[in-house]
């Protein structure tokens, strides 16, 4: 099997446990609406500093669900000794990194897209064009988170805190990513000109790719036995 | 012995920089007596990204070789480069307040220093509270090469996100002869002393590694 047919192999296996459970996605997009809900109460959601608050609201619920939901990736894996058996597969595990960390990025996505109906409600924004533009930061922001976060859960799986310890790597390490995400989110939500927008998108696309092929690289050593 | 005379320089060089910041060196126009925290505020910048450097080619090397001697290297530049960062986010905020009226500002410099200080101090938390004995030096590893990689994408997007707000003196001041040489002193006394810490700090892991199996060994035979 080639590289990359493992790859796909892998997160095959894993959408379609996801898909029969469904254990991952309802309690993920229910804590996003949780934590937008405790955010109401600190910010007044639906006032008019939605600009200002918005952004950086809608990404920390999505950060803190990601943290949930990366946790798990491996924690399955780990029940029964799963993880054995996939690492004894013949090949490159990069192959295993690249299954989990495809896997993750649609697992984000769909929570981020489910949840958006919540967050336009919320907010009081009445969709249109502006959520085009949107998807595409969701999908870079995703790679970036799981680009990472994929290699840190595997990282913690083994540790002792391991709750603990996913966020603790995670959040310093997503910041710039994070960063852009939120201010990007922002000139969409104002309108803003493209040629604002580009170095953003510039700015997740490097670090997407950069962290993406350094975990290929490093993943082998993560969960080396 | 080497090491005593090296400690007997860094302590001259140290004395000779304190005489040139506290006596010698004119007092700076606008901001008065307090510029003077600059000598130690810019070289433990430097030293600390040494550090972090350091961090990095342990880390790379350790992957590579699987030499404890690079694990160590990398553990101890880890703690250090912290502990150098401490100084900066400490050092700044002191000289903040009486020039910019405030002690912190979330404008780009200070923003991506203290998101790399957190960044290493993640480091450390694993190697202490994370991972077993056997693993911390390779998961260590992992992270402080990403840690690093990290450092130019933090200060990039920390740029993008505020560069208006930038009210930080630039690199490239322009300072009187006097300053400048009084600057080159402190560099090399913070230089010189990053390194007798890391050689101190590094023997003295060795020695904890060294004790840490003649204890296994001795309660394996009991």
């Amino acid at each position: 099997m080639s590289f990359l047919g493992r790859a796909l192999a892998i997160l095959r296996k894993d959408l379609q446990a996801e898909w029969r459970t469904k254990e991952r996605l309802s309690p993920m997009v229910f804590f996003v609406l949780l934590v937008l809900l405790v955010f109401n109460f600190s910010f007044e959601l639906g006032g008019a500093a939605l600009h200002e608050i918005g952004p950086g609201v809608l990404w920390s619920a999505y950060v803190f669900a990601s943290l949930l939901g990366l946790g798990r990736s491996f924690a399955d894996e780990r029940e029964n000794d799963a993880l054995d058996a996939l690492l004894l597969a013949p090949g490159d595990r990069g192959a295993v990194y690249l299954g989990k960390m495809l896997g993750n990025l649609i697992f984000l996505l769909a929570i981020e897209l489910l949840s958006l109906p919540f967050f336009i409600l919320f907010f009081n924004l009445s969709p249109g064009f502006f959520l085009v533009p949107l998807l595409g930061i969701f999908l870079l922001g995703s790679a970036c988170l799981a680009s990472v976060g994929t290699l840190f859960a595997a990282m913690s799986n083994n540790m002792r805190l391991r709750e603990l310890l996913l966020p603790l790597l995670l959040l310093p390490m997503i910041l710039p990513a994070l960063i852009s995400c939120i201010e990007a989110t922002a000139l969409i939500l104002a309108n803003g000109r493209f040629e604002k927008l580009l170095p953003h998108l510039q700015m997740l696309g490097v670090y997407a790719v950069v962290f993406t092929v350094l975990s290929l690289m490093l993943f082998e050593y993560a969960i080396e036995e | 012995m080497r090491s005593t005379s090296f400690s007997y320089l860094i302590f001259a060089t140290m004395l000779i920089a304190l005489g040139a910041i506290f006596l010698w060196v004119p007092t700076e126009q606008e901001m008065g007596i307090i510029q003077r925290i600059f000598y130690f505020h810019v070289p433990s910048a430097i030293c600390a990204f040494i550090a972090f450097f350091l961090v990095f080619v342990g880390s790379v090397q350790y992957l590579r070789t699987r030499e404890d001697k690079w694990d160590r290297l990398a553990l101890c530049a880890a703690e250090l480069g912290v502990v150098f960062g401490l100084i900066v986010l400490i050092s700044g905020p002191l000289w903040a307040k009486p020039v910019w009226g405030v002690y912190w500002r979330w404008e780009p410099r200070l923003t991506s220093m203290l998101i790399t200080f957190t960044i290493y101090a993640a480091y450390l938390m694993v190697r202490d509270y994370g991972a077993h004995s056997t693993q911390a030096p390779r998961l260590g590893a992992v992270f402080g090469i990403l840690a690093f990689v990290n450092v130019p994408l933090v200060y990039y997007s920390v740029d993008l996100w505020a560069a208006d707000q930038q009210l930080h003196p630039p690199r490239n001041v322009e300072l009187a002869p006097a300053m400048l040489y009084t600057k080159w002193i402190c560099y090399a006394a913070f230089f010189l002393l990053l390194l007798r810490l890391l050689a101190q700090r590094m023997e003295l892991a060795r020695i904890e590694t060294a004790v840490a199996r003649l204890r296994q060994k001795l309660s394996d035979e009991v």
